[in-house]
């Protein structure tokens, strides 16, 4: 206690001092307060006030000059209010020197200006003349306090009201993107982060966390922090932390899930983006997890079909009595695999045999026994033609309209596969039998006469090659005889 | 049965003398030396070619001769017209042997030197034939109209587009438009099967009648011997039915080849799709294609591809000729130059054939 007294103490005197320095030496200030100016007050709050960098290190002149008019000579080199891209290459020109940052015992990174230069925000203006974003726009002209502290415009709880004094700005946003939507700020503040943030949650994520800071690209722009395939990585960077998220009680273990889910590989590894990411389920800037009514809805904006027939099934009514998760209760959620025929039926480790058994539920549990009966049936029966057809092939037979087939029982198959969300046995008979089954055969019987066609053309030479050959002989002889005589 | 058949004989030969041309055949001889076996080439030339009539009529009854429809028409045959497969299979080979046989026809009347006075008409019309024959491969080889076929008759045709002054026309006028499409197609199927039977059906009956005017040639070294002391023999029965007797081992090798190696089909193709890898041209195009792949880019100031082509057309020009300008080989005189300027083209052809099958 004594000690950080002592260091209170020593720190509130040696920042006086400075401040007392400044104010003695700084003619800047003496006149400019003098005048009652405004920038000049905010000044006096500034880390470069407290760093005793004057006015001059931006605004060029003599602080040492008592006379005004010498002071702000161009013979001092004053070069008065900067404008436009001057602003940010005022600020580069210490911001970005390494050398210049240690003299005053700096840790900030020195690649800003780099790195806003690759952004979107760098562009030119509507007007043509500077780039859309200069530093004095999110951080402040005088004033300028370091990120950590909350009165500065880029303190975590404080990006999202500066972020939104353009982007929820719809006369200011149509200037240069129209389309772009402009309620990002009114969905985030419904959002979980959004609220963590406005409670005063410093590490709830703001829209820095997720789009970067001084390197924010277009969403479109593959190297974006939340361009499709790269946002599970982005939000696992908070989300995957098991010690910065412990205070919330939540897993840590989605993205580890989502890399291995059929979603996650089609992402990730294929590169295919059309695949969902986290933001396809639980929004982007209103990002709160689905609720348990509303799953199949959500997973039904690419999944129409099995949503819809999902909604007319039985299930539908007794899951939402009974609080069930829709699609995840079957399906899961983060690590939704690829749906196997083991997913239905009766044995164990099947979803069906969580709810239905042969005692309780007779109905339910004969339907799904029946179910994988059939759909199992298809598989060995599309698997037996495509072997067959495979061998006619190899024969070097002409048989692509079965192998076109082949296509339709896929098909089948597949529609099958939809139909089984509608968990009722007549349609899928329909899909499975009418269809699959159907197909099937005719593609064996098919496959099958190509194959035996195969061996008749085989046995059809050897009879010819022997009459030809018997031919061949006769005429040979015939030529011996008539030679002799 | 005798009977029946002398019945039957009789009555046919008296409304068409048919005797007649039994003696007239009968009084043909064939000179029996150490390479007669080259005579019967000719003979197994003609054979193929009347498989290949009548295996293409047959294929007319269903083959559609449209960018659209030409693939499916072909797999139609393929699979279900009874014996489609065969016929399809017999043309296709029939179609190389008969290049194959052409080819050795005309090397072995080189190098017996047959196409010496008074036989260079022979020579030519059987040149032409061959020509044409080609040109038949070529026409041909579009009309499945699938992918490889399409690629290789653009490269064809591009070659084709390189020679000097007329080629540009001469690829327009092929392909009957700028690029390989449904016209070309059509164009093809119209010189397969009437433009070319048509001008190849007037120059076999005018190289048979010449070969029946004018007997079968025999070799220089033989015409030195008297004449009653030359080994022949009758050309018919004797050596019309060693003829008979080939054309049904050669039936033979095309139904094993057939049944064996039936012709594929491959992929419909997709004017769209870029060229598969290693296109390549039938066999008996091979060895210049892959001489051209020799040339280098340019040679002084013209580009190399032009100069091979005005090479070949040079030499193809002095073959048809070589009647004209042997002059020692029309006077009974030897002429060695001739087989070494042979045996190189049957090497060249040969050693380049192979390179460009292996590259």
């Amino acid at each position: 206690m004594k000690q950080t007294l002592m260091l209170l103490l020593f720190s509130l005197l040696n920042f006086g001092s400075l401040a007392i320095y400044a104010q003695i030496e700084d003619q800047c200030l003496t006149c400019h307060e003098a005048i009652g100016d405004k920038a000049a007050e905010l000044y006096k709050t500034d880390i470069h006030f407290v760093k005793n960098i004057s006015c001059t290190a931006c605004h060029g002149g003599n602080n040492q000059l008592d006379d005004m008019e010498a002071a702000m000579s161009k013979k001092e080199g004053f070069k008065g209010v900067p404008k436009g891209d001057e602003i940010s290459e005022r600020c580069s020109s210490c911001h970005s020197k390494s050398e210049v940052m240690k003299k005053y015992n700096s840790n900030l990174p020195t690649d800003q200006i780099e790195l806003i230069q690759n952004s979107v925000h760098w562009q030119k203006s509507i007007s043509g003349n500077s780039n859309i974003l200069q530093c004095i726009n999110c951080h402040n002209a005088h004033g300028i306090v370091p990120v950590s502290n909350p009165a500065s415009p880029v303190y975590s709880l404080n990006i999202p009201a500066t972020c939104s004094k353009c982007h929820s700005n719809a006369i200011y946003m149509r200037s240069y993107n129209p389309s772009m939507p402009i309620d990002q700020y009114q969905k985030y503040l419904t959002s979980i982060h959004g609220m963590k943030n406005r409670k005063g949650d410093v590490k709830a994520a703001d829209c820095s966390d997720c789009h970067g800071s001084h390197d924010i690209r277009n969403s479109h722009d593959v190297k974006s922090k939340v361009y499709p395939i790269n946002i599970p990585k982005t939000c696992s960077e908070c989300h995957s932390n098991h010690e910065y998220m412990s205070s919330y009680n939540i897993p840590t273990d989605q993205f580890a899930k989502y890399s291995k889910s059929v979603h996650g590989v089609a992402l990730l590894e294929k590169n295919d983006l059309s695949a969902p990411a986290c933001n396809s389920c639980h929004g982007n800037h209103a990002a709160v997890p689905p609720g348990v009514q509303s799953i199949s809805k959500v997973c039904g904006t690419c999944h129409v079909l099995n949503a819809e027939l999902f909604a007319g099934s039985p299930h539908k009514k007794v899951f939402d009595e009974k609080n069930y998760p829709e699609c995840e209760t079957c399906h899961k959620n983060h690590e939704i695999v690829t749906a196997t025929n083991d997913l239905i039926g009766v044995e164990k480790g099947s979803a069906c045999s969580k709810c239905h058994d042969e005692l309780s539920n007779v109905e339910g549990y004969k339907s799904a026994r029946t179910m994988k009966q059939l759909i199992d049936s298809l598989d060995t029966r599309i698997a037996f033609a495509k072997k067959l057809v495979e061998d006619a092939e190899q024969k070097g037979m002409e048989i692509s309209e079965a192998k076109f087939k082949l296509r339709d029982a896929a098909q089948s198959k597949q529609e099958a596969r939809t139909v089984i969300h509608s968990f009722n046995l007549d349609k899928f008979n329909e899909v499975v039998k009418g269809k699959g089954l159907t197909t099937t055969s005719l593609i064996i019987v098919e496959a099958r006469e190509s194959i035996d066609d195969y061996y008749f053309r085989r046995y059809g030479l050897a009879v010819s090659v022997f009459i030809i050959t018997g031919l061949a002989i006769t005429i040979f002889l015939y030529i011996r005889k008539i030679e002799k005589s | 049965m005798k009977l029946n058949w002398e019945k039957f004989y009789g009555w046919i030969d008296e409304r068409l003398q048919l005797q007649d041309l039994v003696n007239f055949m009968g009084k043909k001889y064939v000179p029996v030396h150490r390479h007669s076996i080259w005579y019967y080439f000719g003979g197994v030339t003609l054979f193929l070619f009347i498989i290949q009539v009548l295996t293409g009529i047959l294929l007319l009854f269903y083959y559609k001769g449209s960018a659209d429809l030409a693939f499916e028409s072909i797999q139609f045959i393929m699979s279900k017209v009874q014996f489609g497969w065969l016929i399809r299979s017999i043309h296709t080979w029939s179609a190389n042997l008969f290049i194959l046989s052409a080819f050795i026809h005309m090397f072995s009347v080189y190098f017996e030197k047959s196409y010496r006075k008074p036989r260079e008409m022979t020579w030519v019309t059987g040149m032409l034939m061959l020509f044409l024959g080609l040109g038949f491969g070529f026409s041909g080889y579009l009309l499945p109209w699938n992918e490889l076929a399409f690629f290789a008759t653009k490269v064809g045709s591009d070659i084709i587009g390189a020679v000097p002054l007329v080629g540009e026309e001469l690829k327009i006028f092929m392909r009957g438009g700028e690029d390989v499409t449904g016209a070309t197609l059509s164009r093809m199927f119209g010189f397969h099967i009437a433009l070319f039977p048509a001008l190849f059906s007037i120059l076999l009956v005018i190289h048979l009648l010449i070969v029946q005017r004018q007997g079968i040639s025999q070799p220089l070294h033989l015409e030195s011997e008297a004449e009653n002391e030359i080994k022949k023999m009758p050309f018919f029965p004797n050596f019309f039915l060693r003829d008979l007797l080939l054309w049904l081992l050669v039936l033979n090798i095309l139904s094993i080849l057939a049944v064996f190696f039936p012709s594929e089909l491959g992929h419909k193709a997709d004017p769209f799709a870029s060229a598969p890898e290693g296109i390549k041209p039938e066999w008996y195009f091979l060895f210049m294609f892959q001489t051209l792949k020799y040339f280098p880019a340019h040679i002084w100031f013209v580009e190399g591809e032009i100069v091979g082509i005005i090479l070949f057309g040079f030499a193809g020009i002095l073959w048809l000729l070589v009647p004209f300008w042997d002059r020692k080989s029309s006077i009974g005189k030897k002429n060695r130059m001739i087989n070494y300027i042979g045996i190189f083209a049957v090497m060249f052809i040969i050693v380049l054939t192979i390179l460009g099958w292996i590259s």
